[in-house]
Parts: structure tokens; C-alpha cells; sequence
């Protein structure tokens, strides 16, 4: 009875990780493929490659361009914010402010809004307001970053609290009076303590910066534009290009799966963190 | 080493006054345990020398300075704290040496007074060990460790044997005491524990919801309570308490509200005066003679018998050398030494003799 219900299950896992990973597949199998074949009855299974689909991604400049400015928006937000992040927590946690509570619960109100209703505003403010001179945000890496910050800073603080909070106040207490200052307390006892913490925020907010594409597309011409805009462009009148486009999105995919593989440890600890009282 | 002195201490969170003009006097190498019942005060006390707790008013100096505004590391002072509070992620002497790499000491220097600190303590073998892998004891060891290392002015303990078992809380006891001698430094211990007050203190200070009771050696307390507070907090069991009023026909003695008789030592105390009148368990002796009470309960525990006793709604409770044959139910003569006797007003709960 009870070998056949572990038969059961795994199954049906089998059954479910195919149905989730077969878009993915599939994504390969387009770009491994020359564009006369994509319209042909499908095969399941692929009889040769066609890597010429990669080489034209790989060689384009623009295209490479799109990725290193991807690499960098994605890992500035998410070092800014996760700093930043982690230092509110710090305060939010550590000290005695008036009305801390509600500074929490209002960090996260702008994510309640879809994205959407911040775009025209954002579009106007960047073009209009926010610059120096010739010197305008919109278009640029730094102002890219900044715009993320607005959305994953709430985000970050969200999942470091239970982090920081779960960390005893009595060994900073210990480590002052050991005389230790305010920044050692934090580098050398609080930081260490909230690294899985700090390792799946960094994470989510970099993934969420890496496949964000609404904000980025309004909001950047060409200079900064990321690698998920730079798949639209493969939409012309003359037609799409499918294979491109695959291609893009499996390199889109790469350094996700690899982030999160890298840390899907830490992100179990870090998500029941709180939780659980060592 | 340093004597530590508290003056007018006031604690105030928002208009919530806390602490109410706190004086008390350490001598240098002085071990002083701050004691009284959870919310009486010792902690914040203790975290105000420590520099953790801010002081709204009054002064406290250690060694002749004024340290108000001192924060913790200029105080010279090292706290062990209830939880121990011991690094995670550091090993057992990364623990140790903490203090040490925060003053920014030699490496060799750190390793050498490591060693001596984790030599006195008995840790040499867990030094490489992370604190998840000690029992409870050694942790706490650790904690101290961590404490001595440092050579400080004044030690400070928080409560630092609440969380072991009842053997290891005596051996601790025995270590910490050890440790005051073999080192001499001052000592300010915070316990909720009358016990550890009473073995451990050269000087017990007894507090009560913000307030001093009274300060004295541990003897002291207790052949001599100001209050029925400090009467009934110091000794284990504690001191019988029995309310009613002074006679006096011929001689002066004591008539319960229940009516009980009760005999009196000299005493100023008028007639007709309303008092508590207080007799350790352990000065009541059990004969044929002495008042006659109904036993209730009687708790042998080998070395000591403890019987509870009734007259009308009066419950006395008496610890003697010998064992009781007699059983709930049975009358026993109760004797009291009027010498041993402590009375206290009833209204201001101040003490008469």
C-alpha cells in the first residue's frame, strides 16, 4: 500500500514538472531550429540542431550590448536595494522609533498599484524634471536602477525583517559592550548572522530587475535597453523572427536558472527564518 | 578595579516613571547582587551601569567618573547576559576573543590571553567548537570568558544562571564565587533567586518596583528585614507572617485575628497596636509544650522535616532538624523563641522589633 502511493506521487510529480518545464523545451527547440522548419507539423523530439540562431545573437553587438546592460541593472539594483534594505531593517528592528510599525506597512503601499500607473508619470519626471543640465535620467542605466529601487526596495525590506528580527537584540547588546561600535556590531555579528536572509533578497530582487520589461521599455531608447526589450525588436513589419527571439529568451533564462540554483538552499532557510526559533 | 556608585537614579519611559531615586554604594572588588521579584527594577538598574539603558536622572560613576553619557565601550565594564548571548557563527575562542580583536589587540596577545581565560574556565579542548555544540554550562562559561578576558573595571552578570538546571546552577554558583576571588574584580550580579543572593553576595541590595528596600550583608537581611517585603523575600521557606494586635495584661503579647496567642520579646510597641508578626519557619521549634496547632501537611525531605500547621484561619509553617511522626490531623505543639521574633507595623509595614 504504501509503495504504491510513494509510485503514485512520484508520478504524478513527473507528470507535473513536464507540464512546467515543457514551455521551456519547447523555447529550445524553436531556437535550434531554421525558420523555414517552425511552421512544420512539430516534432517532439529534435533530429539536428541549427545553431546559426546563436551565433547571430552572440555576434550581434546591439544584442550584447542589451545583455551587459541587463548584468549591470540587474546586479545594481540588487546591491543597492539589498543594502539599502537591509539597512532600514536594521533601524526598523533596532531602534525605538515612533511609529515604526506604519513606516513598515508604508514601504510596501507602492507595490499594491500595478506598475502601470506609475509609467506616464515616471516618463514625464524623467524626461522633464529629473536632470542636470544635458543630463536627463531617462535612457540610463543609473535611472533604471533608481526606478527598480522605487519597486524593490519595499520588496527587500519585506523579506529581511523576519531576518533581522529573528537575530537576537542581546548580541548586538553583547557586542557593544564589548566594544565593539555601531558598524562592527553590524559587519561582524548582525551581517554574518542575516546572510541567508541577504542571499535570497539579493537574489529575487535581481531576478525580478533581469526579467522586468514594462518599465524598461518606456522608459529607455536605446543606451539602456535591457535584454527583455530587446526581444520586441525582433517584432518588425516585415515580419517576426522567431528563431532570434527564442534565442534571446533562452539567454534571457540562463543566468536565472543559474542564481537560482546557486542559492535555492538558502532560500528555503531564508524563507522560514522567522519562522522557525533556533 | 573600580567601586561603583549610584546616586538618585531615576528611570522614566515617556511619562511612565520606573525607577524612583536609586542610591547604592559599591566598594571596590565588592560582590553586590541586585535582587527582587521580576519588574522590581535589578535589570534596568544593572543595563543603566552597563550604558545599555539611558539614566533620565541622577548620576552613576564607576571609578570616580561620572559615566552618564558614556556609551558601554568606554566603560571599561563586561556584562554576562541571561542568554549568554554568544556569537553563532564565531567559534568558542573567536568568542573569547572578541573584546580583545575590538580593542584592536595583537594576535599573539589575543591567542595568549584566550588561552589563560579558556585555561581557568576548564574550555582549552572546545576552543575550535561553535557554541551550538556546548552543553549549557559551558556556554555559560563561555560567556564569562568572554567577560574576564577584557580585564575589566566592574563585572556585570544578568541573571546568568536562570537558564540551567537546578545541580548545574550550584556548581556555577560555586565557579562564579571562585572566580570573584581569584580575581577580586567587582562584582554586580542581578538574580531573582533569594538563594544565590544570600550564598554568593558580599552585599545584597533588595528592590521592589523601582525602589531600594534595603541594603545590607546577606545575614544581615536576614536576622535584621526593615519591612515585611525584605522579611518575606530573604529565607527559604519564608518567614511566617501572622496578622493581629498587641495585649498588654501584666506582660505584652500577641493576639491574632483568629485569636491565636503568641509570645512577645521587649518591645515598644503600645497596646492595642495593629502588627505583623513575623517567625521564621526554622525558629519554630515542635514539642509537647508551646501553642497547639492542627497539622495539615508535613513535607519530609530527609535531612529537615517542614510542617504546615492550622489555628483557625492561621497557617504556620515550621521547619525542624527532627523527623515528625505526627500525621494531618494530629495537634502538635508549636514553640516559638520570642527572641527570634520579627514584628512590623501593619499599616506601614515597617519594622517594630
Amino acid at each position: 500500500m504504501k509503495r504504491q502511493s510513494t509510485w503514485l506521487s512520484l508520478v504524478f510529480w513527473i507528470a507535473v514538472s513536464l507540464i512546467t518545464l515543457f514551455p521551456i523545451y519547447w523555447l529550445f527547440v524553436i531556437s535550434v531550429k531554421p525558420a523555414v522548419d517552425l511552421f512544420t507539423t512539430p516534432d517532439l523530439f529534435l533530429k539536428s540542431f541549427y545553431w546559426q540562431n546563436y551565433l547571430d545573437v552572440l555576434t550581434d553587438r546591439t544584442l550584447r550590448g542589451y545583455m551587459w546592460n541587463s548584468l549591470i541593472v540587474s546586479s545594481g539594483n540588487a546591491l543597492l536595494v539589498t543594502t539599502l534594505g537591509f539597512l532600514a531593517c536594521y533601524a526598523l528592528t533596532r531602534y525605538d522609533l515612533g511609529g515604526k510599525e506604519s513606516i513598515f506597512f508604508w514601504t510596501i503601499t507602492n507595490r499594491m498599484a500595478p506598475p502601470a500607473v506609475f509609467l506616464l508619470p515616471l516618463f514625464l519626471l524623467m524626461t522633464s524634471y529629473y536632470r542636470i543640465g544635458n543630463f536627463s535620467l531617462l535612457d540610463t542605466k543609473i535611472g533604471l536602477i533608481l526606478v527598480y529601487c522605487t519597486l524593490n526596495l519595499p520588496f527587500a525590506i519585506w523579506t529581511l525583517r523576519p531576518t533581522l528580527d529573528g537575530i537576537p537584540k542581546d548580541l548586538d547588546e553583547a557586542a557593544y559592550m564589548d566594544g565593539a561600535s555601531s558598524w562592527k556590531v553590524i559587519s561582524e555579528v548582525v551581517f554574518p548572522l542575516a546572510r541567508p536572509g541577504v542571499a535570497v533578497t539579493l537574489m529575487l530582487t535581481w531576478v525580478f530587475a533581469w526579467n522586468e520589461y514594462l518599465l524598461a521599455a518606456t522608459l529607455t531608447n536605446f543606451n539602456a535597453r535591457t535584454l527583455t526589450t530587446g526581444l520586441s525588436e525582433y517584432v518588425t513589419t516585415t515580419g517576426t523572427e522567431w528563431g532570434v527571439m527564442a534565442t534571446i529568451s533562452v539567454f534571457t533564462l540562463i543566468p536565472a536558472l543559474i542564481v537560482f540554483s546557486l542559492v535555492q538552499k538558502h532560500i528555503v532557510a531564508g524563507l522560514t527564518f522567522g519562522a522557525v526559533k533556533g | 578595579m573600580a567601586d561603583v556608585s549610584i546616586k538618585d537614579v531615576v528611570k522614566r519611559y515617556g511619562s511612565l516613571q520606573v525607577m524612583h531615586g536609586v542610591n547604592v554604594d559599591i566598594a571596590d572588588g565588592e560582590f553586590v547582587v541586585l535582587v527582587g521579584p521580576s519588574g522590581c527594577g535589578k535589570s534596568t538598574l544593572l543595563r543603566m551601569i552597563a550604558g545599555l539603558e539611558a539614566i533620565s536622572d541622577g548620576t552613576i560613576e564607576i571609578g570616580g567618573r561620572v559615566v552618564n553619557d558614556v556609551p558601554p565601550k568606554g566603560r571599561d565594564i563586561a556584562m554576562v547576559f541571561q542568554s549568554y548571548a554568544l556569537y553563532p557563527h564565531k567559534t568558542v575562542g573567536d568568542n573569547i576573543g572578541f573584546p580583545l580583536k575590538m580593542a584592536k589587540r595583537p594576535k599573539q596577545e589575543i591567542d595568549d590571553k584566550v588561552g589563560r581565560a579558556a585555561d581557568i574556565l576548564d574550555l582549552t579542548k572546545y576552543l575550535d567548537r561553535y557554541p551550538r555544540a556546548l552543553s549549557g554550562g559551558q556556554r555559560q562559561r563561555v560567556a564569562m570568558g568572554r567577560a574576564i578576558v577584557r580585564e575589566p573595571k566592574v563585572f556585570l552578570f544578568d541573571e546568568p544562571l536562570s537558564n540551567l538546571d537546578a545541580k548545574l546552577r550550584v556548581t556555577m554558583r560555586v565557579e562564579i564565587k571562585e572566580l570573584h576571588q581569584r580575581l577580586n574584580t567587582t562584582i554586580v550580579y542581578v538574580t531573582h533567586d533569594q538563594i544565590e543572593a544570600m550564598t554568593m553576595a558580599d552585599k545584597i541590595v533588595v528592590m521592589r518596583d523601582g525602589r531600594v528596600e534595603q541594603i545590607g550583608t546577606p545575614l544581615d537581611l536576614y536576622d535584621n528585614p526593615q519591612n515585611v517585603f525584605v522579611g518575606g523575600f530573604i529565607g527559604s521557606p519564608s518567614m511566617n507572617f501572622i496578622h493581629g494586635h498587641i495585649r498588654d495584661q501584666g506582660g505584652k503579647h500577641f493576639v491574632s485575628d483568629e485569636g491565636l496567642h503568641l509570645p512577645l520579646p521587649e518591645t515598644s510597641a503600645s497596646d492595642g497596636q495593629a502588627v505583623s508578626y513575623g517567625i521564621r519557619p526554622e525558629h519554630i521549634g515542635i514539642g509537647d509544650s508551646g501553642i497547639r496547632m492542627k497539622v495539615v501537611v508535613t513535607e519530609p525531605t530527609g535531612s529537615e522535616t517542614q510542617v504546615f500547621a492550622r489555628s483557625g484561619d492561621d497557617l504556620i509553617d515550621a521547619v525542624v532538624k527532627d523527623r515528625i511522626s505526627a500525621r494531618p490531623g494530629d495537634e502538635v505543639g508549636f514553640i516559638i523563641d520570642p527572641a527570634r521574633v520579627h514584628l512590623f507595623d501593619r499599616e506601614t509595614e515597617q519594622r517594630i522589633i
